[in-house]
């Protein structure tokens, strides 16, 4: 969830014209050197059975290079267990993952990239900081999306960035750059079929910075959505590097 | 064709149960061949699919033997380049304790990763999904069963069942229920996973893993991808494909498809022997109708294909009849011998399908039929020799040459003295085993002269005891040396895989027990598990101190065993304190010096191997061995070779501090506990057990339970072995019917003279029974002659070929004396039938019979 | 010595088939009766009744006034094995037994010592002219010399009755006479009843007496006087 909220829910003002340089302005307005909110995960499943789970993340540095955990509060079952997310410009992030009944981090190997991240209905590659290069993209026009006028983006993956999706499209808004929605479609055989949604709301500007405070996931295939809410968002505190290592990991329970 | 239906058929109908009886022996022969081959081959089987469907897209697996290996081999695996996704496996079967459960074999994975090696089955519908995979890693009592176990047991989703666990009894909850298909079905579907890291502490196994699983990258070949990663990771871990695991395996089998081999050719042999036996009577009875044949023009080649033709759909109908009960015995016998393999390795595994293999059906029916076309030859040659006018004569009788007897005699005594030869050029394989053919062949060929002799010898007794019917009896049965010698030699070899069976056993018995009560001299055994030999759950080595401060225990040795791959066959390593257990210990010394063996391997020199190992693996004192270790192949001399049974596939002792260095284990599998002299033992093990028995998983085995256990676990061993003896005295007893029946039958006119010229029922009653008796003495004598001879060799094979056991040379006499009665019995038993057939049948018929 | 009154033989198989048709017959001791008729006449049935190794139907069978009916079959055994010797066309005898061998069995069985037997055996090979051959087994002696042993064997224990069932049928003309002539002198030395099946009208005409068979029923019963 850091990678999304660092990358997705951020906007900075432009006039680029551009469809790379609207993602890539995109981008860099919701650029802060730190990061910290409380957060509230909904799964709905398709039987309407909900679970919820809270959690406090911290981020340390800008994209590319930063640092974070992610500690969850709730429910009891899970409380306690953490991840450590270390990010590279260069290649992927490193991760661990502390359980402290077992009193053990594990290092999570690198992922298929379809996987489900932790019976959410976002996959690992939903969550990937993503290089502005590691795709094409094609303005699609303008499009009134909830009240708001947004430029529509094709963004097509490179063949090496072996994605789950043949491409993506973006909803971004144009008056302050705010990513509004999110729809993948399916590779292979599913090209043309919409697999996954994330629409992002409750946008408010917070600290200099438009961010969407409510984002929702919806897995059309298993029909299961996920809502996330951040709360008591902070930007730019001083946060210390000592908290963002393993040795920190096993300290603090 | 036409021939077969209007001249063997009518025969054969009037005739139905010695055919049947003739077939007998193919029938068991060829039944023991499949039941055995197939049973290993269904366990073998299930093994590998176990290792398949757990294996999943695994491609390659990096192992270091049992042993494990540090966690941080999976970093490098990971960061080799060739490799996809690569995950840690802890792979154990445990006593679920719920009644008709028996193992589960329990999987720790790692669930971060490892779906994308697996397939769980798990999020696809409605309850059969894991609750939340978050909180099944944040939970180390989570625990996912496949439907099947769920369905069986009563566990569904969010039930709790309790386990006994390193850490004492633990309660795991079942967080998810896999489907049925696939992976699920592993094991029976006694399947369930785990964290891996819940299952290191679940099992005691430090910061261990026992296998990587790994897929290569798309694109990059396995092989190439293998290669690279052995020469990452070093000779002393092991980077295969799922597959080389049944490998492994199989050579744990093979023992007993070798001992099946011995008694399904011995069963085959007395197969041969009836078939001869029956053919041989039958050519002469139908002497008359092979001259008609003749008179009215068939050929020589025509009468003997008719015959050979009889003798083969004989062995076809025979080995039918052997296959379907093979393949019905092979469902007991797979389950006995996955028990067994299961108790003595440790190793889990569930045959639950017995299938099989249509190349073993195949060649179990060539065998059979070869057996019957070989037997039926010489008789198919001599009922072509009849000549046709001296066979329509009546009260003319053809007499077998005095010639052949001298050449088979001649031949019997040019094989014997090769046979002898044999022996003393016998370290070369193929110069013993043809060694140990020309002597059973010697011995076989020399019955018609040994049974007449021994008739001859037995006259004046029989005929003391019952002057009339004693010298009849032994006249009758010197007058036809051929019926007799048939009889005699298949019940002679009955006897004597009997006595070789019974003989391996008992020597296996003795030595074992000579063995178990120098070696294992300990007051108490501390185990993980409710066995000493299954090493799913370890202990820490931080525990001996602990219960070497227990009142009353005077010292503590912790030994810690694992099975390694050495030259691609699994091996024991044992790891102890070496200096400490050779105090204790005086094992027989095979070679080298009892002192200089066991300081040196204290010193960390070198190894103590085990007797069998060294034949297995033909290495002697001095010879360096290449070990396997996590941290690289090790070179290791052998420093003594001491007489050791503890593991049919051979031990190697090392010092436990060698071992800590370079395997970084420091789990112990069992404490040897000595008490003080006078302490109270019972008072103790109670000390002992309300320590820590709340504790942890913590079994306290005394001294005679262990051997008890130990004695238990080598009956079962030869369990089968029983089953052999058994299915060969039957062969025995078959075969003394086969031939009585026979016998009595050729003789209906000798028989009806007798009567006719005044013999009273009881005195032709008594003449069959002394007959039968005769015969049974006969086979008996030369049965227990050839067993010794058998026995030597059998125990031979087991020293060079199976598991280099040295085993002493003890001759079974009890089942020798056990066998007296019950042969002689069975021939009594065997011809009253015969006996009253032959009384009771019209007087008038019989003298016309022909 | 022998009577039979009103003997019927019957065989069971597909078709019922009578073999003996109400016989009724008496033969005084010292006797020689020839048998004879077609084939299928029921002769040799009649001396198998006789010889007890069969037993009739219905009727009554005595032999030296004792009744055979309701005997039990050892019983039968030792009438037959004290009272009667039998000669067979095709010898019967044991191959693999020389000559002393198989006359001795009737003594074995009697469990005579063995040198009483040995005696006998000796003087009984004597009585039939082979005294020479004693330890030659049957394959080694001509038909005719067979036939001797057969009836050296048949005399074992100097039987009053002796059964002959073609006794010359299986030799030559110039042999069956020979044996005829030993069959004729036993029965004068040894004042034997003998009663004997026969195909030879020359050998049945040499006889006391000749009873003929059809069908299962006497129908001739011819007595000669002083026929030797």
């Amino acid at each position: 969830m850091n990678r999304l909220a660092f990358t997705l829910l951020c906007a900075l003002p432009a006039l680029a014209q551009d469809a790379r340089q609207i993602v890539d302005e995109a981008q860099k307005r919701s650029r802060a050197g730190s990061q910290r909110y409380e957060g509230t995960l909904e799964v709905i499943d398709a039987r309407r059975k909900v679970s919820t789970k809270r959690w406090v993340y911290e981020r340390l540095g800008a994209a590319g290079e930063s640092k974070a955990v992610l500690r969850f509060t709730a429910p009891a079952e899970v409380k306690g267990v953490a991840l450590l997310i270390h990010n590279h410009p260069d290649r992927a992030s490193d991760q661990w993952m502390w359980t402290p009944a077992v009193a053990r981090e594990r290092r999570i190997a690198l992922q298929d990239r379809r996987t489900r991240f932790f019976g959410t209905d976002f996959t690992f590659e939903d969550l990937e900081e993503r290089d502005v290069d590691r795709a094409s993209y094609k303005l699609l026009g303008e499009e009134n999306h909830l009240g708001a006028l947004c430029w529509k983006i094709q963004s097509t993956p490179r063949v090496d960035a072996r994605s789950q999706y043949s491409r993506t499209l973006l909803w971004i808004r144009k008056d302050n750059y705010v990513l509004l929605q999110v729809e993948g479609y399916g590779a292979g055989k599913n090209e043309d079929k919409l697999i996954r949604r994330i629409r992002y709301s409750d946008i408010e500007k917070i600290q200099n910075i438009w961010t969407a405070r409510m984002l929702e996931v919806h897995d059309l295939e298993r029909d299961s959505r996920t809502v996330m809410k951040l709360e008591k968002l902070q930007y730019n505190l001083p946060l210390s590097p000592e908290n963002f290592t393993l040795q920190a990991l096993r300290r603090e329970r | 064709m036409m021939l077969l239906r209007l001249i063997t058929w009518p025969y054969v109908r009037k005739h139905l149960l010695r055919t049947l009886l003739t077939t007998a022996g193919i029938v068991l022969g060829v039944a023991v061949f499949v039941g055995m081959h197939t049973a290993n081959q269904s366990v073998l089987h299930a093994f590998n699919r176990t290792v398949y469907q757990i294996a999943g897209a695994t491609q390659l697996q990096v192992t270091a033997g049992e042993a494990g290996f540090p966690e941080e081999i999976l970093e490098k695996v990971q960061a080799h380049p060739g490799v996809a996704v690569a995950v840690p496996v802890i792979e154990a079967a445990v006593q679920t304790g719920i009644e008709g459960q028996g193992n589960l074999l329990i999987l720790g994975v790692d669930m971060t990763g490892d779906r994308s090696l697996r397939d769980y089955d798990l999020e696809n519908a409605g309850d059969t999904i894991i609750e939340d995979p978050l909180v099944f890693l944040a939970q180390p009592d989570s625990l996912i069963v496949s439907e099947q176990f769920s369905r069986r047991t009563g566990l569904a989703l969010n039930r709790k069942l309790t386990m006994r666990t390193m850490q004492g009894p633990r309660q795991f909850t079942i967080r998810g229920v896999m489907k049925s298909a696939g992976m699920a079905s592993a094991f029976g579907g006694n399947l369930a996973i785990m964290d891996v890291y819940a299952a290191q502490l679940v099992f005691g196994r430090g910061r261990k893993f026992d296998r990587i699983d790994l897929t290569v990258r798309a694109g990059a070949s396995v092989d190439g991808v293998r290669r690279g990663l052995q020469r990452a990771l070093g000779e002393g871990l092991q980077v295969d494909p799922p597959g080389s695991r049944g490998k492994q395996f199989e050579a744990m089998l093979q023992i007993y498809s070798m001992s099946g081999n011995v008694t399904s050719i011995f069963a085959l042999f007395i197969g041969l022997f009836l078939i001869y036996n029956t053919f041989s009577i039958a050519v002469t009875q139908r002497r008359s109708e092979i001259g008609i044949l003749r008179a009215l023009g068939a050929t020589r080649g025509q009468i003997k294909r008719l015959f050979l033709l009889e003798s083969g759909i004989t062995g076809l109908l025979g080995s039918l009849a052997g296959l379907a009960l093979g393949v019905i015995i092979a469902r007991g016998m797979a389950a006995y011998i996955g028990g067994l393999i299961g108790n003595v390795y440790g190793v889990a595994q569930r045959a639950e399908e017995v299938a099989a293999d249509p190349r073993l059906l195949a060649s179990a029916l060539g065998l059979g039929l070869l057996t019957s076309l070989i037997a039926g030859w010489l008789p198919a040659r001599n009922a072509a020799q009849v000549d046709p006018v001296r066979a329509l004569q009546k009260g003319r009788v053809q007499v077998i040459s005095a010639g052949e007897n001298r050449a088979r005699r001649l031949t019997a005594a040019v094989m014997l003295a090769l046979a002898v030869v044999c022996v003393f050029y016998g370290h070369q394989q193929a110069v013993f085993y043809t060694g140990y053919l020309l002597s059973i062949l010697a011995v076989l060929l020399m019955t018609p002269a040994l049974g007449n002799w021994l008739t001859q010898a037995l006259r004046p007794a029989l005929k003391r005891i019952r002057p009339v019917e004693g010298a009849l009896a032994a006249d009758s049965l010197l007058q036809a040396p051929r019926r007799t010698s048939g009889a005699v030699a298949a019940l002679a070899l009955s006897i004597a895989l009997v006595i070789g069976l019974g003989g391996i056993a008992r020597s296996s018995f003795e030595s074992i027990t000579t063995w178990a009560e120098t070696a294992l001299n300990p007051d108490f055994f501390i185990t993980g598990s409710e066995s000493i030999t299954q090493r799913s759950f370890c202990f820490s080595d931080t525990l001996g101190p602990e219960i070497a401060a227990v009142p009353g225990v005077e010292e503590v040795q912790a030994v810690r065993t694992v099975r390694i791959i050495h030259q691609g066959t699994p091996v024991m390593l044992v790891a102890t304190d070496v200096e400490r257990l050779a105090r204790r210990v005086r094992l027989k010394v095979i070679e080298g010096r009892r002192q200089e063996m066991y300081a040196g391997a204290a010193r960390g020199e070198g190894v103590v191997i085990s007797d069998n190992f060294a034949l297995i693996h033909r290495v002697h004192l001095g010879d360096v061995l290449r070990v396997p270790s996590p941290g690289g192949m090790l070179s290791l001399r052998v420093l003594g070779v001491v007489q050791d049974y503890s593991d049919t596939q051979g031990t190697i002792l090392l010092d436990r501090r060698l071992f800590l260095r370079h395997w970084r284990d420091d789990t112990i599998n069992a404490f040897r506990v000595y008490l003080r002299p006078g302490a109270a033992r019972d008072a103790v093990r109670q000390d002992l057990l309300n320590r820590f028995g709340g504790q942890m998983r913590f079994y306290v085995l005394t001294n005679q339970e262990l051997k008890d256990y130990i004695r238990k676990l080598t009956e079962q061993w030869f369990g089968l072995t029983y089953v052999q003896i058994a299915v060969a005295v039957l062969v025995a007893i078959l075969g003394i019917v086969n031939a009585l029946t026979v016998s009595i039958s050729d003789r209906r006119r000798e028989l009806g003279v007798l009567r006719a010229v005044g013999g009273l029922r009881n005195q032709i009653r008594h003449t069959i029974w002394i007959e039968a008796l005769t015969i049974g003495v006969l086979g008996l004598t030369i049965g227990f002659a050839l067993g010794a001879v058998h026995l030597y060799y059998i125990l031979e094979v087991a020293k060079r070929d199976l598991s280099g056991t040295r085993l002493d040379y003890r001759y079974p006499f009890q089942i020798a004396a056990t066998l007296l009665p019950v042969v002689l019995g069975a021939a009594l038993i065997s011809a009253i039938g015969p006996a009253e057939s032959a009384v009771r049948g019209s007087l008038v018929e019989a003298l016309e019979y022909e | 010595m022998i009577q039979l009154s009103h003997v019927v033989k019957e065989f069971d198989g597909k078709r019922k088939v009578r073999a003996l048709d109400g016989v009724s017959l008496r033969i005084a001791k010292g006797e020689m009766v020839s048998l004879v008729g077609p084939s299928g006449s029921g002769k040799s049935t009649l001396l198998n009744l006789i010889g007890t190794l069969d037993k009739p139907t219905s009727g009554e069978i005595s032999i030296d006034g004792a009744t055979l009916s309701g005997l039990a079959d050892d019983d039968l055994t030792r009438v037959r094995r004290d009272k009667i010797g039998f000669i067979f066309q095709f010898f019967n005898l044991l191959p693999s037994l020389s000559c002393m061998e198989n006359v001795s069995m009737p003594l074995h069985l009697r469990g005579w010592s063995r040198r009483q037997t040995r005696e006998r055996a000796r003087e009984l090979l004597d009585l039939v002219g082979l005294g020479q051959r004693l330890d030659h087994l049957p394959d080694e002696l001509s038909g005719g010399e067979r036939q001797r042993v057969a009836i050296a064997r048949a005399l074992s224990v100097y039987p009053p009755i002796i059964l002959a069932d073609e006794p010359t049928g299986n030799l030559d003309t110039a042999t069956g006479a020979d044996i005829l002539d030993l069959v004729r002198d036993l029965h004068q030395r040894l004042n034997a009843t003998i009663l004997m099946v026969t195909h030879d009208r020359a050998i049945a005409e040499s006889c006391h007496r000749t009873i003929t068979l059809r069908d299962g029923r006497i129908v001739g019963d011819l007595s000669r006087n002083a026929a030797s």
